[in-house]
């Protein structure tokens, strides 16, 4: 790690890492000042531009406040928010600070959240009026938690239940962050795994070599670009590429505050002449059942490239951008884990449709058996990666030998499993373990059953993942009732409300299953295996351990 | 109680809000939480409340909240 760390980069100047200051006083500095960083289109009203120049002075203003209230170096901070400019503002504030900064996805639910802001002790979280309600029923259990932020109350609510706007009036706009050092944490964001919590995946401030770095070589962007990157920052995307990369470069950024719209999306491609997009394969699948006239219509010269990420993307999908957008679609891998693109197709590297493409610079991708053996070509096996690249996770909080266990002879197993084709490019398979990957998103199906157990009505319950043509796979639940009860329309709207409020909307099983019983081995362990085959109708191989 | 009070009551439930007041112009953009995940919960409890079933077509024409009431109202009758 430390040659990495020496190589010449135009990012680091004095030894300054803080990511917070690289993404916005250090491009005031190189001349960006006045440059739009960010410009923000409400669902409903006028977009709004702030420039390099009023992200320093915002993102300040929230260091300043979030020092007043306490915070400081290596204490955790959480923004829970939906797609807005306080997003940014409070993400790059709390680096500045040398605070750690998580994001949570904005639909999360009760136990989602209890689990985050209980194992990493956050001190403060910064969310909007309606989830006070969820946070309300779990702050109790949150001994660490010592205020709340309210990005759209006028007025405090309570001692420790505090307005933004009367913080942001009493923040300066000035701040300077102190010296930091690559190793310095800096964002954790949860990942769910097959068994037991989430966990909580800690990056270092040196993230962003990597990350800025990708950004020019893979996404290939340039000092005048605009840049859109849809994804929530509930994610490693959208912090990733959504926050840092581009920042650090200078570059202007496109966020959308509303959902998915497809004529409203190409709108905004169009008006805004955006030159590089990076969006989800669920995205797109779901841009190809439109009818060609809403993207025929539109006059998209200014979009130069079209990347990909979250789920392996569809040769079909790689066509119909061909064909109907007149581009390519790049697809990239990466994972909460690596912190930026470790594999990728890219302008200027053959296309090959269904694949993953090539590894990119300086990072070394390898095909392992269980026994880490090196694997043939279209062998399939463990993905791994040779540790070292700078955006590299530094733990899993509170779980070191969680972490420790991700690393064997040599090698990161990221838990996917891929084969390398002859000419050196990974094709992805699947997960090596249980959890589910739908639209993009990893659901541990270990939280979903957890939830279901919560029901009076339910018995026993098991959680796969199935193949669907939209979201990549599908949350399919298994469900036994206690004898006295029966299926029902409104258990159903009871199970699908209880996973959504608990865990999140992206949880809630698509099809619910009402069985007998879910099968265990002898020792209780629910096997998905046999769920799954019973479910695509195929074999379910050895079933000699199932339970009678 | 009007069907307008009674899916009121519904988006507080399914979206976890207890001050949540909709209007017939609100989208999902408006309402926190309101994705296309948690829009499959909204049908459903509407669905059962009302004792109605909506058919795929009739799904697509909701753009906001007023077209899903006038939906509910026609198939009441």
């Amino acid at each position: 790690m430390a040659d990495i760390m020496k190589q010449p980069c135009q990012l680091i100047r004095q030894e300054q890492y803080n990511i917070g200051e690289i993404c916005t006083r250090q491009q005031c500095l190189a001349g960006r000042g006045e440059k739009v960083a960010l410009r923000f289109i409400p669902s409903h009203g006028e977009r709004t531009d702030y420039t390099f120049s009023q992200l320093d002075a915002h993102s300040n203003r929230f260091a300043n406040l979030l020092q007043q209230l306490g915070l400081g170096e290596g204490d955790v901070f959480f923004t829970f928010l939906p797609k807005a400019p306080e997003q940014f503002f409070a993400f790059l504030g709390a680096l500045k600070l040398k605070a750690i900064v998580g994001t949570l996805f904005s639909n999360f639910g009760d136990d989602a959240l209890l689990d985050r802001l209980g194992d990493s002790g956050a001190k403060g979280i910064i969310l909007r009026k309606s989830a006070l309600k969820k946070i309300g029923r779990i702050r109790d259990r949150l001994p660490s938690l010592r205020f709340v932020i309210v990005a759209d109350s006028e007025v405090d609510l309570a001692p420790d239940v505090l307005s933004l706007n009367r913080l942001r009036e009493d923040a300066s706009p000035e701040f300077v962050a102190p010296p930091t050092t690559p190793d310095t944490p800096s964002v954790l964001h949860y990942t769910s795994g097959s068994t037991g919590k989430p966990k909580g995946v800690l990056h270092r401030h040196a993230s962003v070599l990597h990350q800025s770095r990708t950004a020019t070589e893979v996404l290939q962007l340039q000092p005048d670009d605009i840049y859109w990157c849809t994804a929530d920052q509930g994610w490693v995307t959208g912090t990733s590429y959504g926050i840092i990369a581009p920042w650090s470069l200078g570059v202007t950024q496109i966020h959308y505050g509303g959902g998915y719209d497809a004529e409203l999306w190409f709108g905004i491609l169009e008006k805004e002449r955006v030159n590089v997009w990076y969006t989800a394969p669920t995205a797109l699948r779901m841009l190809m059942r439109e009818e060609p006239e809403v993207f025929l219509k539109r006059e998209l010269s200014c979009l130069r490239h079209i990347f990909s990420v979250g789920e392996p993307l569809n040769p079909e999908v790689s066509r119909w951008g061909r064909e109907i957008l007149a581009r390519e679609i790049y697809d990239t891998w990466f994972q909460t884990e690596t912190g930026g693109i470790m594999i990728s197709n890219r302008p200027g590297l053959e296309g090959r449709d269904g694949s993953m493409g090539k590894p990119v610079l300086d990072v070394e991708a390898a095909i392992l058996s269980d026994a880490g053996e090196p694997l043939p070509d279209f062998v399939q096996g463990n993905l791994c990666l040779r540790p070292g690249w700078p955006s590299q996770f530094m733990t899993y909080l509170n779980n070191e030998s969680g972490y420790r266990s991700k690393f064997r002879g040599g090698y990161y197993y990221s838990g996917d499993t891929a084969y390398r084709d002859a000419e050196g490019y990974f094709h992805f398979l699947g997960r090596s373990d249980d959890v589910i990957n739908t639209a993009g998103h990893l659901i541990s199906p270990f939280e979903v059953e957890s939830a279901l157990l919560e029901i009076a009505e339910v018995a026993e319950s098991g959680v796969i993942g199935a193949p669907d043509d939209l979201l990549f796979e599908k949350v399919v639940a298994f469900v036994a009732l206690h004898r006295e009860h029966r299926p029902s329309r409104e258990l159903e709207l009871k199970i699908r409300l209880h996973v959504t409020n608990r865990a999140s909307s992206i949880a809630t099983p698509q099809e619910i299953v009402f069985v007998d019983a879910v099968p265990k081995n002898k020792s209780g362990k629910i096997m998905r295996r046999v769920l799954k085959a019973r479910y695509l109708g195929t074999d379910a191989g050895d079933i000699s351990t199932l339970e009678d | 109680m009007s069907t307008m009070n009674k899916l009121n009551e519904i988006f507080c439930e399914v979206f976890d809000q207890d001050d949540l007041q909709i209007a017939p112009e609100m989208t999902a953009n408006d309402v926190d939480g309101w994705d296309s995940l948690s829009h499959i919960n909204l049908i459903v409890a509407v669905e059962s409340a009302f004792k109605i079933r909506f058919n795929q077509k009739e799904l697509l024409t909701f753009k906001n909240v007023g077209d899903l009431l006038s939906s509910i109202e026609s198939k009441l009758g």
